[in-house]
């Protein structure tokens, strides 16, 4: 085994006594789960992989190896690492040994071979046409049916690439990054305190996710101890996100399959919720209040009241909204055995948030590795194992109902104080953080000195679970594509970057 | 079943807000506002250190001093209220939505403490030229050049029951072949660049472009980076700006009303 292979280690010979991280498939369930690969360089600008994997006991364990030379693949071990690997080889140039696709990810047919953003300058890079090599599907009555990245809708861009018998889809090829924005490189040389501007702006509706999940891995590197009145409100924040994103969600399901009265009412209760945010806060998606250290200022206890009234209301109306909708017999009948997600894919793609939780797969970053107020805040964590369309629906409407009252108790009783710690920024620092945001797992690892950061990588729910949905999408008619994708809701920015 | 919707249905109240309502509004944006009185060189200064794009920056007129507030940039994140001493506040409300890019700019002279923005060429519509607005149709193709996705939740939230943008015959469509005005948000990215070309390209004309937001407007955040391009203008032509981090559904409803009084109310 080369040297420069991570994992593959049994528990003890490490040293730190965490368990076995690679074991042959089929023994899955002890297999950690990996977390995130991504790169950075050291002092001396030498090429590093790092991998984290969630191993339990609210624990990540992140081990580190010099890239200098070429690096294992661990994709025949963890198919989940495949788009990592892909992205780690068009960013840093490391060369991959072992990996059965390493084709462009993130640059397009416009980009220049043999330049690596996160090592080579940058400035100007001139504008190539390269070509890109779609997989074909053969056989008698295959045909292909591309579509994107425009798509017919209010939605981001992106491309998918069909193949069909008839209308059932044999495959899907997805290819996307069409919204790459090299975000972030954007994080280098940025002051801390500015970082959380551009976190808001990895992906628009989860922007509170984002900015916390920063926020906590700069607090976790300076030590740094958030107020409790801030936990709190970034607590009532964070759960209002997920409350609007998951109406909005369910909304979005009934769109698609024409159920358009619905839709409306959904549309109606995440409005009514985005207006009651704006009183309280001044801003519709808390945008520019999370800040390292705390919150950038007070917001008061009769406003968040207030917004705990609004939440109750609508979290009633939609409870009474969704019962409509799934007693509807043909929603039940567009929704059920839709798209499903078996708990083997789920676990082998390492799939986060609630396509994970539809899929039987047991997680939540909120009670695996509690963070701020939710150390002491008391929740369940809906699961359930059908894997289809319906499950992620009904894990959204039970989810919405436990974030409203997770809203209400702790409005309810707001810590007073401050909301915010002063940072210790001199010097050097390395942090990391997890949040559940609305689509799952969102992991924040970030280096800097001197009060700018070095390098900051953003693991995000949508890059993690992209690639289950060809396994979703296969056997089904192509005309249930947008269902089935509109019941996974992952972020084409956000796993973009 | 459908009798329970319908039972619902008619016990809600209309939730349409009146379009003299929404014009100009700009509650949850947390755009800035700055008060000339209060504005001194120093402060001037500070807002220009603090803006984290650059949206405020220094200038000069003649031999004098000036301050430059362009909206086109502006993230709308509220960083420039803390040290300005009052000077500036958020804005109760906002009427750049929809302009040409030379009128989103405006300027302080730091000695008189006047503004010194040159006057639009349109003042604020009034009524009746808001009701002739009525009455007509306009197809609007969103296109999503790179966007983080908040652009596109306040843009799909104009047609809820609040907004109803339906009921200025404007509807969204599909197909840019079915279009008459091109919604465009995000920076341009190297990835979209292509795809923003050939969709402008398939509109047919006579055919209106409003930049969405502020990354649309000048590529914002996200403006210098190896993977964006620029602003919308960097690729195709634009008639009309729409600023904000995401513009409120209320300033994009004032952006697309502007673009369209611009072209058809003379």
């Amino acid at each position: 085994m080369n040297e420069n292979t991570p994992g593959a280690v049994p528990s003890g010979e490490r040293g730190s006594g965490g368990p076995p991280l690679v074991l042959p498939r089929g023994k899955t369930e002890s297999v950690a789960r990996l977390v995130t690969v991504f790169g950075s360089l050291g002092s001396d600008r030498e090429k590093r992989v790092h991998y984290v994997f969630d191993v339990g006991e609210a624990k990540y364990w992140e081990t580190m190896v010099a890239a200098s030379g070429p690096v294992r693949s661990i994709v025949p071990e963890l198919p989940s690492a495949a788009w990592y690997e892909r992205e780690l080889h068009d960013q840093y140039g490391i060369e991959i040994t072992g990996h059965p696709d390493l084709r462009p990810l993130v640059f397009h047919e416009n980009w220049p071979e043999g330049v690596h953003p996160m090592v080579d300058a940058v400035n100007q890079v001139p504008w190539a046409s390269r070509e890109y090599r779609f997989l074909t599907v053969q056989g008698d009555g295959v045909a292909e049916v591309a579509v994107g990245p425009v798509h017919a809708g209010i939605i981001e861009p992106g491309h998918f690439r069909f193949s069909v018998v008839g209308d059932t889809v044999l495959h899907l090829e997805l290819r996307h990054f069409y919204t790459h924005k090299g975000t972030e490189k954007l994080f280098e040389g940025s002051l801390v305190n500015a970082g959380a501007m551009i976190a808001e702006s990895v992906s628009g509706d989860n922007c509170f996710a984002h900015a916390i999940a920063y926020s906590q891995a700069v607090e976790n590197a300076c030590r740094a101890e958030v107020p409790p009145r801030a936990s709190a409100i970034r607590l009532i924040g964070l759960e209002l996100e997920r409350l609007v994103s998951h109406i909005s969600d369910l909304g979005g399901l009934c769109t698609d399959v024409g159920f358009s009265v619905a839709a409306a009412y959904a549309t109606r209760i995440k409005e009514f919720l985005l207006r009651a945010s704006a009183d309280c806060s001044g801003t519709r998606y808390w945008r520019g209040i999370a800040v390292p250290g705390g919150l950038r200022f007070d917001l008061e206890s009769r406003k968040i009241l207030g917004l705990s009234q609004a939440v109750s209301l609508a979290a009633r109306q939609f409870a009474d909204l969704a019962r409509v909708i799934l007693e509807t017999p043909s929603i039940q009948n567009r929704f059920e055995t839709a798209g499903v997600v078996s708990p083997e894919v789920a676990r082998d793609l390492a799939v986060v948030g609630p396509v994970a939780r539809a899929s039987g797969i047991d997680l939540d970053v909120r009670r695996d590795h509690p963070y701020g107020h939710y150390k002491s805040a008391q929740f369940e964590v809906p699961v359930t194992h059908y894997g289809d369309v319906m499950a992620r629906a009904k894990i959204r409407i039970k989810e919405a109902a436990i974030s409203a009252r997770l809203i209400q108790q702790i409005a309810s009783a707001l810590p007073i104080g401050s909301v915010l710690a002063p940072l210790e920024l001199d010097g050097e620092m390395h942090g990391s953080s997890a949040v559940e945001s609305p689509r799952g797992e969102l992991y924040y690892w970030l280096e800097g000195s001197d009060g700018r950061l070095t390098r900051c990588h953003i693991k995000s729910p949508s890059f993690q679970n992209w690639p289950a949905m060809p396994f979703a999408i296969a056997d089904n008619i192509i005309a249930d594509f947008p269902l089935i994708n509109k019941s996974f809701n992952l972020s084409y920015s956000g796993c973009d970057r | 079943m459908i009798f329970e919707v319908l039972e619902r249905s008619l016990q809600q109240p209309n939730r349409v807000i009146p379009v003299e309502a929404l014009l100009g509004n700009c509650d949850g944006s947390r755009m800035p506002d700055v008060t000339s009185a209060r504005l001194t060189p120093a402060i001037a200064q500070r807002l220009v250190e603090v803006c984290p794009t650059t949206a405020f920056s220094m200038g000069e007129l003649g031999d004098r001093p000036c301050l430059k507030l362009s909206y086109a940039e502006c993230i709308g994140c509220g960083r420039c209220e803390e040290p300005s001493e009052g000077a500036v506040v958020t804005a109760p409300r906002f009427t750049w939505c929809g302009l040409p890019k030379a009128n989103l700019a405006r300027l302080w002279d730091l000695e008189s403490h006047t503004e010194i923005t040159p006057p639009r060429p349109n003042p604020e519509m009034v009524r009746g030229q808001i009701r002739s607005l009525f009455g007509k149709a306009l197809n609007i193709r969103q296109l999503d050049a790179g966007s983080c996705n908040g652009c596109e939740a306040e843009i799909s939230a104009l047609t809820n029951p609040y907004y109803d943008l339906e009921r200025f015959g404007i509807h969204f469509v599909a197909s840019p072949k079915h279009a008459d005005m091109l919604l465009v948000t995000g920076p341009v990215t190297r990835n979209m660049a292509e795809a923003v070309k050939t969709t402008y390209e398939a509109v047919p004309s006579p055919k209106l472009v409003v930049a969405v937001g502020a990354c649309g407007c000048s590529g914002g955040i996200f403006a210098g980076s190896h993977a964006v391009v620029g602003g919308v203008d960097a690729v195709i032509p634009v008639d009309g700006y729409i600023p904000g981090c995401p513009p409120t559904p209320a300033m994009l409803m004032t952006g697309i009303l502007e673009v369209l009084r611009r072209r058809t109310v003379r």
